[in-house]
């Protein structure tokens, strides 16, 4: 694991997850998973079919982990419906009650929830998504973007302290992404422990203060975004160059100490390097004090799998 | 909190292609007795009633497939497309919530069953002295339904084909292996229909006999009735929603 992941529980955790594994028959989707989660927003990331929304439903108490214990707000989550008192789940499957309006979801969810008022909660959690013009109108008629809202408002109408959404940007226009990212950073703001799934880093990279790296059913990462992020940035990465000379070019650049590498193969200038940044910074200068144009500088293995394989396997 | 779960229910329920479905169903019965009544016949019309009407459409078919569509979709319909999380993730007794599905689903079939019953049954009879063959049936009607909604019930929170496992059930076991093995009919939600109403029907046994005693009947009704609640709430307490991804 090139990342260490900090598995010693957080001192103010509000999760916590000790050596959880979950299988299905002999699939493992979530393998001896250890970490803790504090209030403010902690992103899951990792590929499709990582084990992000098998770990998302074991802390919403609707798996049971086959090993390990995963406990929220100190209470185990399995088989314990008074948790839902202090939880908000938002589910990533789109499905809402078709046949009611948008209020009357909110409001059955108030009313399920037993809270006192459930009316004005409806209300104001409808406010807070701002959904009141369409509240009127049948879900069945919404788009993906606002089904993510009402679902959003429905998981907020008990004020939970905590708020699990399962990949809650789904569909949504990047106004509504704007809207919900204000949204989620002025609850975590006011002390809610919020943890959000998604396979998309931008996304992440924009709302967390501390992310999970998921893959393969591991935990590959955990803690502070910036930190991996630099992780991801300074791993080694490969690129092409299409130059006017390739070979000066390549023999000018493995003198550099940022790179590692040059080959050339089948005519094409192939340079693997250590740190992204000062080759980035080095390479224009290197191309002009050796006269050679550059015509293409393309990377080779930027998808979100790569770096995550790198996370993992270094 | 029964009330507002029962509530949801009746409306899901009641969606457009599945009243239309029991609607039709429903009026099959009616229709038969008016075709009989106007048709030249030469039976007795208390024994057409109570054997070719109440036992043999009614009883047999009309009710479990009024049961089955119900009861099924009561909670089945929101765990298959996936709005039962909405329920679940609720701090709200799973006991309650099987209650309030299985009260709905019962309702509803003994809205549908009773009114096509009563009518067809009163249709063909004309007037003719039935020695308590309509109340009898209405009573063994009503608990013949919730016998067999709570069967349904549980069944949906067990296998996701509820629907293929009811309709062997009532076709399979009930309509052919009941039939040609006598023993296993103390496993059968339309032999106990039958063995309630017998209890209140005072008519010959060549016109209607049941095959359970009334006794027999109810103890079943209550064993199968609160042994399928009793299970529907376990194995919703342990229910899981889960995906690989």
């Amino acid at each position: 694991m090139t990342a260490a992941a900090s598995t010693a529980p957080l001192l103010d955790a509000t999760i916590v997850l000790t050596d959880v594994s979950r299988w299905y028959g002999n699939v493992v989707a979530v393998n001896g998973m250890s970490c803790s989660v504090s209030p403010g927003i902690t992103g899951l990331l990792g590929p499709n079919g990582a084990g992000k929304s098998t770990l998302l439903h074991m802390l919403s108490g609707f798996l049971e982990p086959s090993a390990g214990e995963v406990t929220v707000l100190g209470a185990s989550t399995w088989r314990d419906p008074e948790l839902y008192r202090k939880v908000g789940l938002v589910p990533e499957r789109e499905s809402v009650y078709d046949s009611l309006t948008g209020y009357e979801f909110v409001l059955l969810n108030a009313r399920l929830q037993g809270i006192t008022d459930p009316v004005e909660a409806t209300r104001r959690s409808i406010r807070e998504v701002d959904l009141e013009d369409a509240a009127q109108r049948s879900t069945g008629g919404y788009s993906k973007g606002m089904k993510q809202r009402i679902k959003i408002a429905a998981a907020l109408v008990h004020d939970p302290e905590i708020l699990l959404l399962d990949e809650p940007f789904n569909g949504a226009d990047p106004r509504q992404r704007l809207h919900m990212t204000e949204l989620f950073r002025r609850l975590a703001a006011e002390g809610r422990t919020l943890v959000f799934s998604s396979h998309i880093l931008e996304e992440v990279e924009r709302l967390a203060e501390r992310v999970l790296v998921i893959v393969g059913g591991r935990l590959a990462a955990a803690g502070d975004f910036r930190e991996i992020r630099r992780l991801m940035t300074d791993r080694p990465h490969t690129f092409i160059v299409r130059t006017s000379d390739d070979r000066r070019l390549a023999s000018a650049l493995v003198a550099h100490e940022s790179v590692l590498g040059v080959e050339l193969i089948d005519g094409r200038l192939t340079v693997r390097t250590s740190e992204l940044s000062a080759f980035a910074r080095a390479v224009p200068s290197i191309a002009r004090s050796s006269e050679v144009s550059i015509f293409e500088l393309r990377a080779t293995d930027e998808s979100l799998e790569d770096v995550f394989s790198y996370l993992v396997n270094g | 909190m029964i009330g507002i779960l029962t509530a949801l229910t009746f409306r899901q329920l009641l969606g457009r292609g599945r009243t239309i479905l029991i609607g039709l169903l429903a009026l099959l019965p009616v229709g038969l007795a008016i075709v009989y009544r106007l048709g030249s016949h030469d039976t007795d019309p208390v024994g057409w009633v109570a054997q070719t009407l109440l036992d043999g459409l009614v009883v047999s078919t009309l009710l479990p497939l009024t049961a089955l569509v119900f009861g099924t979709a009561a909670l089945g319909a929101e765990i298959e497309d996936g709005t039962a999380v909405y329920l679940l993730a609720k701090p709200v007794p799973r006991s309650r919530i099987i209650l309030a599905k299985l009260l709905a689903a019962w309702v509803v079939t003994i809205t549908t069953v009773l009114t096509s019953g009563l009518v067809a049954g009163a249709t063909g009879l004309s007037g003719e002295r039935s020695g308590g063959l309509l109340p009898g049936f209405g009573v063994a009607l009503a608990l013949g339904a919730l016998v067999y909604c709570a069967l349904f019930v549980m069944l949906s929170v067990v296998t996701s084909r509820s629907l293929i496992a009811g309709l062997a059930y009532v076709f399979i076991w009930e309509g052919v292996i009941n039939g040609l093995f006598a023993g296993t009919r103390l496993l059968s939600v339309r032999h106990y229909t039958l063995g309630v109403a017998d209890a209140f029907i005072d008519l010959p046994a060549n016109v209607f006999e049941a095959k359970l005693d009334a006794v027999t009947a109810l103890v079943m009704m209550v064993v199968v009735a609160g042994g399928s609640t009793w299970y529907a709430v376990r194995r919703l307490e342990r229910f899981e929603i889960g995906e690989t991804s």
